[in-house]
């Protein structure tokens, strides 16, 4: 290749020697680079290298300002460095490149060698001019002099771009565009100070820099790039001896380096669009520099082998490489994504770049593509710089990179340069996100897979743009013509990935948010297309959740992005008791940070269908959902709603076919009411018959096995014996009584302990009925639902035991209807006394049972007609027993109930009393009656002995006491409750119209035998 | 364990009454003539065996005994349809046949006579119940069976199981007729006396007021027997339905009744019942009053129901004119059957209490229960809505006091009292005759004093006469009682 040309391709060497031209001086550039490059012991003074270079640079007007800058520079810096200093400053003139254009026309001829037309005469002086710039900036970094430099130089200038397109046109144009990027990528050549940290990736970049170079460059450049970063490595390598064997194929080894890169980052889809290029260019630098490759496999390969192993026996100090990961400033993301980001290879370059400005605009066009290209494919350019990033940079601006472009270039262009830039950053910004999102996350996998592809496109259309520029067929408003429609998709790309990254969404906030991007998007068709293109990638994985949750009921969701969470702490074999009541609240819920505002309305039905689901197959049944429809999120149109619909109308439909139908729910709830709400009122009465006595016993010496005995007796004997559900009724010995219970239930206080004497209580007050329903029926008649039924019981049955005891003496004392008229007057205050009592308990039965239980239930029935999921069962069955607890009095805090309690305990003191003096008095009225007939005028007589029997049986009670005013005692304290009772109730109902309880003053004051008394204590309470 | 009842059909009405009942009962159970349960009635959720009891799987038998003393009445049962519904053990029927001649003392007597063979049949029923609760018995109060057999029964009834309740259903003699019984008074006012004293409760069907019924209401010229014995097995049925379809409340006889009776002697409760009006249509299907119909397609609601059956012309007993509107109701139960919407009930009762619909006594608190209930899904009403109510009102009285005056003057006369004087209980003297009306007279003072406040101090006077001051007597005599008592 022209070797005469090479000096003269150095910018420094151009400077110099134009400059020696000018002032007509003995030097040659050789001499003078010799004379700054010399060591210092070698070197001259500063003021004889200074005196040299004034020699040269008289002719020049400001040579007296560059000098004095270059004066203080080399006080403190390498003579080298002042050299290039003095070169760029020199060349800042701005007449500088009009006579550099028309000298280096005329004063080197030998360049015309490379000139096959007068036209790519100034192309090709620009691709020359900006390889040597590039070589420039390589000088200070390869300064310990190496001498493969030459022949590197020799053939990047050598292969002039008309040249490698007759190449492509060859056989390589499948690759055009890759070769160009490989290309024009050589120039992050990896410094060698970074070298020593020994990072896999760092170094892997600068394989594949070299391996891209090597299109352009020489493969001896390579070999000295990996001899000089090896010699490093190797100093701390002790595996040198590796080597040779490792050595043996140059060109599998570059291959295999680069095969194996890619394949150790986490994620192989990233690889798609960098990566292909860069293995590409590497087959294409393989056939464009076979000679000088082959030349240098014995020598250049064998360290990088030797580095990579090195590395991997170096990675048990991962602390250790990570550590030197970070110091370089690029996130381990951007390296497993290969992600370039115009990454820093070396520090700012003040290199002057004098040729831009002294270029024509044609050639600064063709140029700046390059660079344009460059930028957008995120590798650091010369002119469009990009500038360091701000790390105190909030919102959006994080995800931005800013660029400063070359001042020189035109203006016409660096307008058109501006417009195209923000494409580069927010390219770059997505590919960072990408980068940094990756792995997060299934929804951000899907969505990362996706803009991949847009990524890919992108690369396609950057690919297609080189080759219309290696036709010479590109300009910067073309590329900007062609690019226009993209900038503002990637911009919208960006803003919407950008906010993802900004509030770290992941899962369904990530749909959420692209949703959201979509409704911002109306008006711009294309951009909102591609969103929803997107979104529906990014769903899919979420859809695919969903669709197997809403038709299977299964959750296979590892990264917990679901919006329904499966609870599940036991296993259903081992169902403990009260499994049932918590299982529909708390098996499934539903996170509601992971719902997806598209799905935010049918959150609920998505959760329940699934529940309903799991449910049914809890039952041991198959679900086999009639469609199979594909769910898929389509923010265009609701068809996935449809399918959630669909999905749950068939769970819900099922869910409750099962439950209604092959479980009869409706069934076992009539059973429930019929025992627990008393309704089959002859099984409450046989069975009271059957256990009066056992339950009369103390609770401790009650039997629970004689109860469940005559419980069974009694069901197979009482008409209960048709329900099928008889069985699964059963007899339950509670340890406390209803008051009790509710005062635990409202205060959740140790009170209880004072009220409960467990000694006191008799079977009676602490019995219940129990029901037992197996799964699916125990979700609506679960432990919770049978205790309110309890409740209710317990306040029925104790009612229905004294009006059972009220209605026992009534017959008792309908013997005394045989007495004579005056007999009977005696014992008539007890009798309506105890008619009261029955008015009061039986009002309160009919209120509870006709006005409360009833209606309810009437209305519940009356709804359940209707019912659409198993939800709304559960609900209203809820809604029932709320009703009838609080209108029973069994919810409210005023102690009502305590007062019932209090009245239905006076009532059966009342009947043990008369029982107890019945045989007395029976006896007594009997005899008197018998005299009676025969004797007429005995009244007194008759009642004198009948009172001195009554003291004698009411010695046991008190020795005071005549019947007649234990009877009064007994009116005076039941009346007295009652009347307060009622007044209780009265207030109650004054601040709470709405409740029913007026309606049990109105039936036991239905004729207003209480008004008075009522009002009485009314007075006395206003009295104080 | 269910509670039974035994029933005891007594001479010619009670069994004409009773075969009714049973043709009833028969019907909404599903039970054919014949006793055997029909095929679609095997899965009812009723109760049946407080009235029948299963001689095998699908066969009903009632537990009925029927006694008569002359062979008419329950021969024509025997040769019924239904004859073999019966056991026809439990069938008696005097051997010589004669009957007891409308005479109260004769059927007492004959009673007595044949205590042992009524009695063994009697308890073979009680003993092979599991939990008796009471006799139910059907009869009239005129005749000489049914008033003396019956009174002779009750009393022993009442002796022999004194922990069971005893219910009569009395029929009472027609008082706008005239009588072909011309000792009707003496057989009424002996058979009150037991019925006072014996019976727990005593449900009252007037004759005079069903006749009124059945020609007012039903439009029937001169209505049958069976006509109105139709009637009578209605209030019977309805009366039983909630023991035999069991729902919250009233289950057994005692829940039905005690709430009814507040003190023991105050327990003859009349009935009433609605609509009565389609029924007749129903039975007089060739009558074309469509007209009539039609008027009464009208939705009938709760309150309707309520209501009608607090009007007079409803009740199955007739009072009389209450001039002084002074009686009240002691107690009400309205059994309504049909269907009902149970949110109604509290709104019903409040309109009747808020426009004092009824007058209820002053010495107690009383209300109107309405116990709702199912009724057989196998007789086709074609009313929506009926209703039956069983009251406690102080206007009952009124009867007795027609009785006692009837009485008054026959025995003022000393007339018929011969053939009473031949059976034994009359043999020494006419004391039981005097007895009982002192009875029944102090039944209807307390009547009457049950419509004041001072029921609870009220003592009964003995009255030779009917005292019109009584209520003056009585002050004084609650003075001194009060006294005597501290």
């Amino acid at each position: 290749m022209a070797h005469a040309a090479t000096s003269k391709t150095d910018p420094v060497r151009i400077v110099l020697a134009n400059l020696i031209a000018e002032s007509q001086t003995p030097y040659t550039p050789e001499k003078i680079l010799r004379e700054f490059r010399a060591t210092v012991d070698k070197r001259r003074p500063d003021r004889e290298l200074l005196s040299l270079l004034e020699s040269i640079s008289c002719k020049r007007p400001n040579y007296r300002e560059v000098l004095a800058e270059i004066t203080s520079t080399l006080e403190r810096k390498d003579p080298m460095y002042a050299l290039l200093v003095f070169a760029e400053r020199i060349n800042d003139d701005a007449m500088w490149p009009l006579k550099y254009g028309s000298s280096s026309n005329l004063s080197h001829p030998a360049s015309q060698k490379n000139v096959e037309s007068p036209a790519p005469l100034l192309d090709a002086a620009t691709h020359r001019s900006s390889s040597s710039l590039l070589q420039v900036e390589e000088q200070p970094t390869n300064a310990s002099g190496d001498h493969a430099r030459n022949s590197q130089l020799d053939l990047s200038t050598s292969t002039p771009v008309t040249h490698r397109k007759s190449d492509e046109s060859l056989g390589l144009a499948t690759v055009p565009v890759t070769t160009a990027i490989a290309t024009y990528a050589r120039r992050p050549v990896p410094s060698e100070p970074i070298v020593p940290r020994g990072d896999l990736s760092v170094i892997k970049k600068r394989v594949l820099n070299a391996v891209s170079n090597s299109t352009a460059l020489t493969m001896g450049s390579i070999d000295q790039l990996l001899n000089s970063s090896s010699s490093k490595a190797s100093n701390r390598s002790a595996g040198n001896n590796a080597v040779a064997s490792n050595a043996a194929s140059a060109r599998s080894g570059v291959t295999y380096n680069l095969d194996s890169s890619p394949g150790s980052s986490p994620c192989n889809s990233h690889r798609s669009g960098m990566s292909i290029a860069i293995s590409t260019g590497t087959s294409n630098g393989g056939n464009s520099s076979r000679a000088p490759s082959s030349r240098a496999t014995s020598s250049g390969y064998r360290p990088l082998s030797n580095v990579f192993l090195e590395r991997c026996s170096l990675n048990n100090n991962n602390n250790n490489k990570y550590l030197v990961g970070c110091k370089d400033g690029l996130p381990d993301e951007y390296r497993t994504h290969l992600l370039w980001d115009y990454y820093k290879v070396e520090p700012p370059n003040p290199m002057p770049k004098p040729e831009l400005a002294a270029l024509p605009p044609d050639a600064q066009q063709r140029l700046l593509l390059t660079e344009i290209i460059y930028c957008l494919s995120g590798v650091r350019g010369n002119y469009i710089v990009a500038l360091p990033h701000d790390e105190l940079s909030l919102g959006l601006a994080k995800y931005e990179t800013r660029f400063s472009v070359h001042v020189h270039l035109d203006k016409s262009l660096a307008e058109m340069v501006h417009e195209i830039l923000p494409l580069a950053s927010h390219f770059m910004g997505i590919q960072k996100v990408i980068a940094l999102t990756d792995g997060n996350g299934q929804v951000n996998n899907a969505l990362n897979a996706a803009l991949q592809n847009i990524t890919h496109d992108f690369y396609m259309l950057l690919q297609q743009a080189e080759v219309e520029m290696l036709k010479n067929d590109l300009t910067v408003p073309k590329l900007l013509y062609y690019l226009q429609p993209t900038i503002w998709v990637i911009d919208e790309i960006w803003t919407t990935l950008a906010e993802l990254d900004m509030h770290d969404y992941h899962g369904a906030a990530v749909l959420s948010h692209l949703c959201d991007r979509i409704k911002h998007l109306e008006g711009d068709k294309y951009a909102q297309e591609l969103i929803i293109g997107l979104a529906r990638k990014a769903a899919e994985p979420y859809m695919r959740m969903l669709q197997l949750w809403i038709q299977k009921g299964i959750i296979v969701d590892s990264t917990h992005e679901f919006l329904v969470e499966d609870n599940e702490v036991i296993h259903k074999d081992e169902l403990p008791e009260h499994y049932s009541d918590d299982y529909w609240e708390k098996r499934y819920t539903v996170r509601t940070e992971c719902i997806p505002t598209f799905l935010e309305k049918y959150a609920d039905k998505i959760l329940r269908t699934g529940k309903y689901l799991n449910v049914i197959r809890q039952c041991g049944k198959r679900v086999m959902p009639t469609q199979q429809m594909n769910l898929e999120f389509d923010p265009t149109s609701e068809l996935h709603v449809h399918v959630i619909n669909d999905a749950y109308y068939f769970a819900a439909r099922m869910l409750l076919d099962v439950l209604l139908t092959e479980n009869d729910l409706m069934g076992h709830l009539q059973s429930v009411k019929r025992y627990l709400l008393l309704n089959q009122g002859d099984f409450t009465m046989q069975f009271m018959d059957a256990c009066e006595d056992e339950l009369a016993k103390n609770v401790d010496l009650v039997l629970p096995m004689t109860l469940e005995n005559l419980l069974g007796l009694t069901l197979r004997l009482s008409s209960a014996r048709s329900d099928p559900y008889k069985d699964d009724l059963h007899c339950e010995l509670l340890t406390y009584d209803l008051v009790t219970q509710m005062s635990k239930i409202m205060n959740q206080k140790e009170e209880y302990w004072k009220t409960t004497d467990r000694l006191d209580l008799s079977g009676l007050e602490c019995f219940a009925f129990t029901y037992e329903v197996k799964w699916p029926v125990s979700l609506v008649l679960n432990h919770i639902a049978i205790t309110k039924y309890q409740m209710l019981f317990r306040q029925l049955f104790y009612c229905k035991h004294v009006e059972r005891q009220l209605c026992k003496i009534w017959k008792e004392n309908s013997i005394a209807k045989k007495f004579s008229p005056h007999a009977a007057e005696l014992y008539r205050s007890a009798f309506t006394l105890r008619q009261r009592m029955m008015n009061a308990v039986q009002n309160l039965e009919y209120y509870m049972m006709i006005e409360i239980i009833e209606p309810n239930w009437h209305i519940f029935i009356e709804k359940m007609k209707n019912v659409e999921n198993v939800d709304m069962v559960l609900s209203l069955h809820q809604d029932f027993l709320d009703l009838c607890l609080k209108n029973c009095m069994l919810t409210e805090t005023s102690h009502l109930n305590r007062a019932i309690f209090k009245l239905c305990k006076i009532c059966l003191k009342f009947c043990e009393f008369i029982q107890r003096s019945q045989r007395f008095f029976l006896d007594a009225e009997l005899k008197s009656m018998v005299c009676d007939s025969s004797d007429e005028n005995t009244d007194l007589s008759d009642s004198e002995p009948d009172i001195s029997d009554r003291r004698q049986s009411e010695s046991t009670l008190d020795e005071t006491d005549t019947f007649a005013e234990r009877v009064k005692r007994f009116d005076l304290e039941f009346t007295g409750m009652l009347i307060s009772f009622l007044k209780q109730i009265n207030d109650l109902a004054k601040d709470n119209t709405a409740d029913r309880f007026m309606n049990l003053v109105h039936r036991i004051n239905f004729n207003g035998f209480y008004s008075e008394q009522m009002e009485k204590l009314c007075v006395k309470n206003a009295m104080g | 364990m269910p509670s039974e009842i035994i029933t005891l059909q007594l001479g010619q009405c009670g069994n004409q009454i009773g075969f009714e009942f049973w043709k009833r009962l028969c019907l909404e159970h599903g039970i054919s003539p014949s006793g055997v349960l029909e095929e679609f009635a095997t899965d009812g959720m009723d109760r049946k065996d407080v009235f029948f009891y299963q001689a095998d799987d699908d066969h009903y038998i009632p537990r009925a005994v029927l006694l008569d003393l002359e062979p008419r009445v329950i021969n024509t049962i025997m040769t019924s349809a239904y004859s073999k519904l019966y056991n026809p053990e439990n069938v008696y029927l005097s051997k010589h046949g004669g009957g007891a001649g409308n005479n109260w003392a004769s059927g007492y007597s004959q009673g007595d006579k044949l205590q042992e063979e009524i009695f063994d049949i009697i308890d073979r029923e009680a003993d092979g119940s599991d939990s008796l609760e009471g006799f139910v018995l059907c009869h009239s109060i005129a005749g000489g069976t049914g008033s003396g057999m019956g009174s002779f029964l009750m009393e022993r009834l009442a002796d022999r199981y004194p922990k069971k309740l005893i219910q009569t259903y009395s029929v009472f003699p027609n008082q706008d007729e005239i009588s072909d019984v011309v000792v009707q008074p003496y057989n009424s006012m002996l058979t009150l006396r037991r019925l006072t004293t014996a019976a727990d409760s005593v449900v009252v069907l007037d004759n005079t007021a069903l006749n009124r019924i059945a020609c007012d209401r039903l439009h029937i010229q001169n209505p049958t027997f069976t006509q109105i014995n139709t009637l009578v097995s209605t209030i019977m049925s309805v009366s039983t339905t909630t023991l035999r379809y069991p729902s919250y409340m009233n289950n057994n006889l005692i829940g039905l009744t005690a709430p009814l009776i507040p003190t023991p002697q105050l327990h003859f409760l009349m009935t009433g019942y609605t609509p009565l009006t389609s029924d007749a249509n129903l039975s007089n299907h060739h009558n074309p009053l469509s007209s009539h119909q039609a008027v009464n397609v009208r939705k009938t609601t709760v309150l309707d129901v309520m209501r009608r059956l607090l009007q007079p012309k409803n009740m199955m007993v007739s009072t009389g004119p209450d001039k002084t509107n002074h009686h009240c109701y002691i107690s009400i139960l309205n059994i309504i059957q049909g269907e009902v919407d149970p949110t109604q009930v509290h709104k019903s009762l409040q309109r009747i209490r808020e426009r004092k619909l009824a007058q209820f006594i002053p010495w107690g608190p009383t209300s109107i229960q309405v116990a709702l209930s199912r009724s057989s899904p196998y007789v086709q009403s074609s009313h929506r809505v009926s209703g039956l109510m069983l009251a406690n009102h102080t206007s009952i009285c009124s009867l007795f006091e027609r009785t006692l005056n009837q009485y008054d003057k026959l025995r003022k006369r000393g007339a018929f009292l011969d053939q009473f004087r031949r059976e034994d209980i009359f043999k020494d003297d006419l004391n039981e005759l005097d007895e009982s009306r002192e009875i029944v007279d102090g039944l209807v003072q307390e009547y009457e004093a049950a419509t004041r406040t001072d029921y609870l101090q009220f003592s009964a006077n003995r009255r030779g006469a009917k005292a019109e001051g009584a209520g003056d007597t009585k002050s004084e005599d609650t003075k001194s009682l009060n006294s005597a008592d501290l």
